[in-house]
């Protein structure tokens, strides 16, 4: 039974990265840097922005760049739970699609408006 | 040029051919002239004395931070295009020096495809959060997916690529327009846009928020030791990413049984006739070691490469390696480690769903029963259609 014989692919994969001869770590170090600038970004979208609608979807901007990093680090330790975490990460963000913008419908309604300063009342201050 | 050497007749035909063949290819071209512009890059930072690389990374955020605050408010031409220059000035430093560390620009030809992908995504995330009108900015958002959904394929993530496309732009982005429809304000004043989408608010303190952001985390990614990520991928080497892919396999005990069982029979099939047995083996169970794994990664006897140990169905064991062919791929590995590693991830994000359908239902639901009566009744005045009951308790809605 030990004379098994060893299968063997005689032509390697044609991936993106066989063509352009470029390494995994240089994706790795690109999803990095963008899942940054992307998290960076969502975060001046949040903060900046007045529109309701925009603001959660400047979440949802923050929700990728996480994502992007479970990858990417899912890469480095050659571990498929970055990967199913995004699953999770997918999930979360579909509920709170659902759910915030329902909310959202209910305050226009309410003030007809989508300025989130028309709530500023729960400022403290 | 393009004639150089080549018959008459070839001339006649071959044209198209031939003069694409004296191009240098797109490869070829972009290693010329990488090393030009990070030996120019390497000789401005030598001439400025020793910089470190975290303040490199710290400065070049600085700059992309500016031009994205001049690009939030709404301004003249000239100071957009600025932000514009800043932004992309501050963004292409970065990617160099990033790329830097992954051991690109030594010689090497730089990666064209996560430049260009991200480029794309934040060319769509400035927009999108610079953008006056909503409508506009969710499909910007739509480009932002699309290009992040394409660094996952280049990550070797091919699952998650297209649930991100299916589930983002195809059902998330959706809901968005449809609530943009829903909570349509009317135009008033220039561009067609409310003014409260067109003003920022404290635009500068956000635009320092989001720069202490990126400098830290940019910072936390790269600059402890210069090349810390491209280290550990060399450390875990292709090897390593087909020994755990088969590991997540072996957690499921029959899916691992029937495709040894396959590798098996490929292996029966493929042995010259006289040295195979005179009928296909059939493997009665998996040998497990002490760790409670089936798989031998050591040099096994057979070949390199990753095997399984099973015993037969007459009682004797034997090793069955593995083809790289029946590794399994991405989605069969994620859907494994989904129920073998995070059975209770997966329940709970489905009561998630299901918590989340019951919210929106309810959230509908309440506004629609908010009619004139309640309404007259929370201010305060008469109900119009009492008769007998004035607020019944509870029982009239």
């Amino acid at each position: 039974m030990n004379s098994m014989i060893a299968m063997h692919d005689a032509i390697p994969a044609l991936s993106p990265t066989v063509l352009l001869g470029s390494t995994d770590a240089a994706h790795v170090n690109m999803a990095l840097l963008m899942s940054a600038i992307l998290f960076a970004c969502g975060l001046v979208g949040f903060l900046s922005r007045r529109n309701m609608i925009i603001m959660f979807l400047c979440t949802e901007l923050m929700f990728q760049a996480a994502a992007l990093a479970m990858i990417a680090f899912g890469k480095v330790h050659q571990d498929i739970s970055g990967q199913v975490f995004v699953i999770f990460i997918l999930t979360v963000a579909a509920a709170e699609a659902a759910l915030a913008l329902g909310l959202i419908v209910l305050l226009y309604r309410r003030r007809e408006t989508l300025d989130s300063e028309a709530w500023s009342e729960l400022k403290e201050a | 040029m393009r004639r150089s050497g080549a018959p008459e007749n070839i001339r006649e035909h071959g044209m198209d051919r031939l003069f694409l063949n004296q191009l240098p290819p797109v490869p070829d071209l972009l290693s010329a002239l990488w090393p030009a512009a990070s030996s120019l890059l390497a000789e401005s930072a030598s001439t400025a004395g020793p910089v470190s690389p975290a303040l490199v990374l710290t400065i070049a955020s600085a700059i992309s931070a500016i031009g994205l605050a001049l690009l939030l408010r709404p301004g003249p031409r000239g100071v957009r295009l600025a932000g514009t220059v800043g932004g992309l000035a501050g963004f292409s430093i970065l990617v160099v020096e990033v790329l830097k560390r992954a051991g690109e620009g030594d010689g090497g030809v730089p990666p064209v495809f996560p430049v260009v992908f991200g480029a794309i995504a934040l060319f769509g995330a400035v927009r999108m959060i610079t953008h006056a009108r909503p409508v506009f900015a969710a499909l910007y958002f739509i480009l932002v997916v699309i290009a992040t959904a394409a660094m996952f394929l280049l990550l070797g993530a091919e699952f998650m690529a297209f649930a991100l496309i299916i589930v983002y732009a195809g059902a998330i982005l959706i809901t968005y327009m449809f609530v943009l429809m829903l909570a349509q304000q009317s135009p008033s004043g220039e561009q067609g846009a409310a003014w409260y989408d067109r003003v920022p608010r404290e635009a500068g303190s956000a635009v320092i928020i989001g720069f202490v952001m990126l400098a830290s985390l940019s910072e936390a990614y790269f600059s402890q030791g210069s090349q810390r990520f491209r280290d550990d991928i060399a450390a875990r080497a292709e090897e390593e990413g087909a020994l755990a892919a088969w590991r997540r396999l072996d957690a499921m005990p029959k899916l691992m049984l029937e495709t040894a069982q396959a590798a098996a029979n490929q292996a029966w099939r493929s042995a010259p006739e006289a040295e195979r047995s005179a009928e296909k083996p059939a493997i009665a169970s998996l040998v497990r070691d002490a760790r409670g794994s089936s798989l031998r990664s050591e040099r096994s006897g057979l070949e390199d490469g990753i095997s399984v140990e099973v015993q037969f169905a007459d009682g004797s064991m034997g090793l069955v390696l593995l083809p790289d062919s029946m590794r399994p791929d991405n989605s069969r590995q994620i859907g494994v480690d989904l129920v073998s590693r995070y059975p209770a991830g997966l329940e709970i994000a489905g009561v998630v769903l299901l918590m989340a359908l019951f919210g929106a239902v309810i959230l509908a639901r309440k506004q629609i029963e908010l009619g004139e009566d309640e309404r007259r009744e929370l201010a305060g005045m008469r109900r119009l259609t009492v008769d007998g009951e004035p607020g019944g308790a509870g029982g009239a809605r």
